[in-house]
């Protein structure tokens, strides 16, 4: 990382798999460069505090929310996105277990909701009810109220398991 | 009835499921338009105050701000509202809230427009500002709009109270207020829009009716209405926010002034403070019931504070008063509600209309009589219950689907278990439990107006079809119910149907996504439209296979013999012999349900061609230490008429039991104070019950497939069921929504059961 002549910083990130180096302002937000200076709009705005989890990313394999961590910070750190991890076979099916369990509706909380659960799954594959509510306590939804998500996340880490209407 | 469906009833995957799961669907914010101005809003920061002068020199002279404008540079109306209009674009002489629309900035960047924004200087005048709906019906009550302070009222008079409360063994008479609350869809408005070739302004913008966008926008601009044209982006939610025109005027004053494209999109915080929120409803109801239970006269009277302008008010104090009794029969009736303008931030459309804080009066009513007469409960609204044959409050008799006692016997089970094993169950000391019902009805469309809706499907050459409607899909699943549709009607595979929807520069206006009237009204549009395309189907069949038209169906792709599946012709061959004879295979379908307006003295008529029913059971448990409400299950009972898709209901369910818990218990929006998710709170996952959805299928003759439709409903029983919860649970009925930890104690101690 390092300053340049018009006060931006030089930073290196992979991004999807990919080296990419930009010059960004010290305090633009993550969010702000992956939606508008690297173009990538899977990647949601709900809140900008922290509040909603739409704008949730990995950062070296961990769930954050973009817009509480400033771009610099991502310096030499392994980031994913949406748009990266539609490519990852186990991604894909936790997308398929989402799906067949109609766990979207408006689809505007689905790709952070899916990468808080998918965080979880790469630490833990086989996580109880409990692992995985925490997981997404900071993921809002206003449609679905959580059930059908929370079944699709059972029919990702058990393809048998049947419709549950319990929470924890 | 015992059809089988191919697709009907069946829950197939969602359309453009999969993308909204890749993250593929553009929201308007991300919309990237070339060399596209960036919008903000300068807002009042007072809740009413005359304008003395807006002085924007010094903000127009910064750099990369290009222009800034204010009332004086609306062409055409600047006054915008559904049903009555009474909400400028851009604030003429007076602020009337907190977040009006004061002045509107275009520049090149954000960083400009937010500089502009600081920069520009508003001469206020305060003037007396009034927040308490019955004070400013007072005579010394500032006048808010020059007509008055009173929006509406609406009566409904019907047989007579005096002779009703003579024959009550029982009347019981109680004040419930409920409070303002966020529609908090995870989208925050945007936009963004550019002028064509041809000159018409294209706007992309998150909204919930796009043919209504188009004519308050061409209004407010003085446009024929060819001239703008509304395209509704992927839309993260709306609740009955987005049916108010939020950003698409904005983009459409500035398209018009600079002809470069501009976008806007609010903040989380703008959000919160410039859009509509649900009606907080003050509602004073006295209710009689006989010795047997049953209900003999109520009287009801129902403030709506509307805020600063209209929007959607006038049908909200409309449907509360229609909703205001619940699912029950009764003959002497006095129900009074008005709608009042305060400085309030406005009030429009949310999920339920005015009927969710009528069923929390109504729903504590019924267990406050069941109370008193000794009666369980379930019994009570057993006696009441509306059928087949009875007659509402408005005088109109329902003939067919009225589903209510099954959904109350559906949850009898669940609630005779819960009474006779949970409730009595060894639970630690501090932990108190409550059990609750909460009943509903909700009448689906528009209130005793006109709300039609039209489609077209088409089939090319190939025999592909495609759907083209003006429904605007939020989420909820509508797209994917109206092709199911279609696919039923026609026998097609429905992957393969095209769909063009919400454009309304393709598509014909399906009306507004509110009312829970798409899947019904909508539905029938799209059924009407197919089965007029199945007529030509058929009669060009008949021809080539030389049968009657009346003797055959489409099935798998085919036209076929009804009595001979052997013998058919597939929809391919067919459409390229259209072709060839130069014939258009197109269906234009149209539907208006049946209605009679109310009567304006006594609020009689036919208001909706037919009404959904719920009943909801929630259990829940206290901590008498601390306050704290767990909602441990709630069984929700709905009767939809039919399940055109089962997933989709329960996920409406689902959802409709999240919004209404947050309702019950811990949502109120306070003007200045809550002002994004920071401070207000909405639903996690881990404030989520058990849901068990319970799906009642009590067919609506006059629906598509017997469909009518659940958006609202599953929202409206969740808060009485769980106030009545926690009237058993603590011994004291709290009355003023939402039911948060300060009210739960000071019911408590009420009760003596905290500090003892
Ligand atoms: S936008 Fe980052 S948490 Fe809401
Ligand atoms: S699906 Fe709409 S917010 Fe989650």
């Amino acid at each position: 990382m390092q300053g340049n002549e018009q006060g931006l910083v030089d930073i290196s990130i992979t991004l999807n798999g990919r080296e990419q180096k930009v010059a960004v302002p010290a305090d633009m937000s993550a969010l702000k460069l992956i939606r508008e200076v690297l173009g990538l709009k899977g990647t949601k705005e709900g809140c900008s505090i922290g509040e909603c989890g739409a704008c949730t990313i990995l950062v070296d394999r961990q769930a954050v929310n973009a817009c509480l961590v400033f771009a610099p910070q991502l310096d030499g750190k392994d980031v994913q996105t949406i748009e990266g991890l539609n490519r990852e076979p186990r991604f894909q099916a936790l997308q398929q277990a989402f799906l067949d369990r109609h766990a979207v509706q408006c689809g505007f909380c689905t790709p952070g909701l899916l990468i808080s659960v998918y965080a979880l799954l790469l630490e833990e594959p086989c996580p109880d009810r409990d692992e995985v509510i925490r997981s997404i306590a900071g993921n809002l939804c206003r449609c679905t109220g959580y059930h059908q998500i929370l079944s699709g996340v059972d029919r990702a880490i058990n393809p048998d398991a049947e419709w549950r209407p319990d929470v924890g | 009835m015992n059809l089988v469906y191919q697709t009907v009833g069946q829950s197939i995957d969602k359309k453009d499921g999969r993308q909204r799961l890749r993250g593929e669907p553009l929201f308007s914010a991300d919309l990237e338009l070339e060399n596209a101005l960036v919008l903000k809003v300068l807002r009042s920061s007072k809740a009413h105050a005359e304008i003395e002068s807006i002085d924007s020199d010094a903000a127009s002279a910064l750099p990369g701000v290009v222009q800034i404008f204010t009332a004086r540079d609306i062409p055409g109306r600047n006054l915008m509202g559904i049903i009555n209009k009474d909400q400028p674009l851009l604030v003429v002489d007076k602020v009337r809230s907190l977040g009006d629309a004061v002045a509107l900035v275009a520049a090149e960047s954000e960083t400009a427009a937010n500089a502009a924004l600081q920069a520009i200087r508003v001469d206020y005048r305060d003037l007396p500002a009034v927040f308490d709906p019955q004070q400013a019906l007072t005579e010394e009550a500032p006048l808010i709009h020059a007509e008055g302070n009173l929006l509406c009222r609406r009566d409904i008079i019907r047989g007579d109270i005096h002779a009703g409360f003579a024959a009550a063994a029982v009347i019981v008479e109680q004040t419930y207020q409920t409070s303002f609350v966020e529609h908090a869809f995870l989208e925050p408005d945007a936009g963004a829009g550019y002028v064509d070739s041809d000159g018409v302004l294209v706007i992309h913008a998150s909204t919930q009716n796009p043919h209504y966008d188009r004519s308050e926008v061409s209004g407010v601009l003085r446009l024929p209405k060819e001239r703008v044209r509304i395209i509704q982006a992927a839309t993260g939610g709306g609740f009955g926010s987005k049916l108010d025109v939020n950003c698409q005027g904005f983009i459409g004053l500035a398209l018009y002034h600079l002809q470069r494209p501009v976008r806007l999109v609010y903040t989380r915080e703008e959000s919160f403070l410039a859009t509509a929120k649900r009606h907080p409803l003050t509602i004073t109801m006295k209710s009689g019931v006989d010795s047997t239970g049953k209900l003999t006269a109520a009287k009801v009277r129902i403030l709506c504070d509307t805020g600063a302008y209209g929007s959607y008010g006038i049908a909200v104090v409309s449907r509360a008063a229609v909703h205001a009794l619940g699912p029950y029969a009764l003959d002497n009736v006095a129900i009074e509600s008005l709608g009042v303008y305060t400085n309030n931030p406005y009030c429009g459309a949310m999920r339920g209309f005015g009927a969710p804080q009528a069923a929390f009066a109504s729903e504590s009513q019924m267990d406050l009589l069941a109370a008193e007469l000794g009666m369980d409960p379930l019994k009570i609204r057993k006696i009441n219950a509306l059928r087949p044959g009875s007659v509402t409050v408005t005088g109109q008799k329902l003939e067919a689907s009225v589903g209510y006692l099954e959904c109350l016997e559906a949850i009898e089970p669940y609630y005779q278990a819960a009474k006779a094993e949970w409730l009595p169950a060894q639970v630690p000391e501090y932990r108190r439990r409550g059990i609750g019902l909460g009943g509903m009805f909700y009448g689906i469309g528009n209130t005793g107006t006109k709300n039609p809706s039209t489609a077209r499907v088409v089939m090319d050459q190939t025999g592909q079809a495609t759907l083209y409607t003006g429904c605007a899909d939020i989420g909820q699943g509508s797209s994917t119910v109206l092709i199911q549709i279609l696919a039923e009607t026609l026998g097609l595979e429905y992957e393969n149907i095209q769909m063009v929807a919400a454009d309304t520069g393709r598509t014909t206006s399906a009306g507004a996504t509110s009312a829970s009237r798409q899947t019904y009204i909508s539905g029938n549009a799209v059924l009407d439209a197919s089965k007029k395309l199945a007529a030509i189907l058929c009669s060009l069949g008949a021809r080539q296979l030389k049968t009657a038209a009346s003797d055959l169906v489409l099935r798998k792709g085919q036209v076929q013999d009804r009595r001979d599946p052997s013998r058919g012709i597939s929809l391919a061959e067919l459409a390229a012999l259209a072709r060839k004879q130069g014939i258009e295979l197109f269906g234009e379908g149209r539907f208006d349900p049946v209605t009679t307006s109310l009567d304006p003295e006594t609020g009689q008529g036919d208001p909706y061609a037919t009404y959904a029913f719920a009943c909801q059971l929630a259990l829940l448990s206290v901590d008498v230490l601390t306050g704290e409400v767990r909602v441990d299950k709630v069984v929700a009972a709905h009767d939809v008429g039919r399940a055109v898709h089962p997933e989709n209901v329960k996920g409406q369910i689902c959802g409709g039991v999240a919004m209404g818990l947050g309702f019950a218990l811990m949502e109120a929006f306070e003007p200045g104070k809550t002002e994004s998710l920071k401070d207000y709170h909405i639903p996690t996952c881990s404030d989520m019950p058990e849901v068990i959805p319970l799906i009642v299928e009590s067919e609506e003759p006059s629906g598509p497939y017997g469909a009518k439709g659940v958006g609202e409903p599953a929202l409206i029983p969740t808060a009485p069921a769980i106030a009545n919860g926690l009237a058993l649970a603590l011994g004291e009925r709290i009355t003023t929504l939402p039911a948060n930890l300060e009210r739960v104690l000071e019911a408590g101690l009420k009760a003596g059961l905290f500090g003892a």
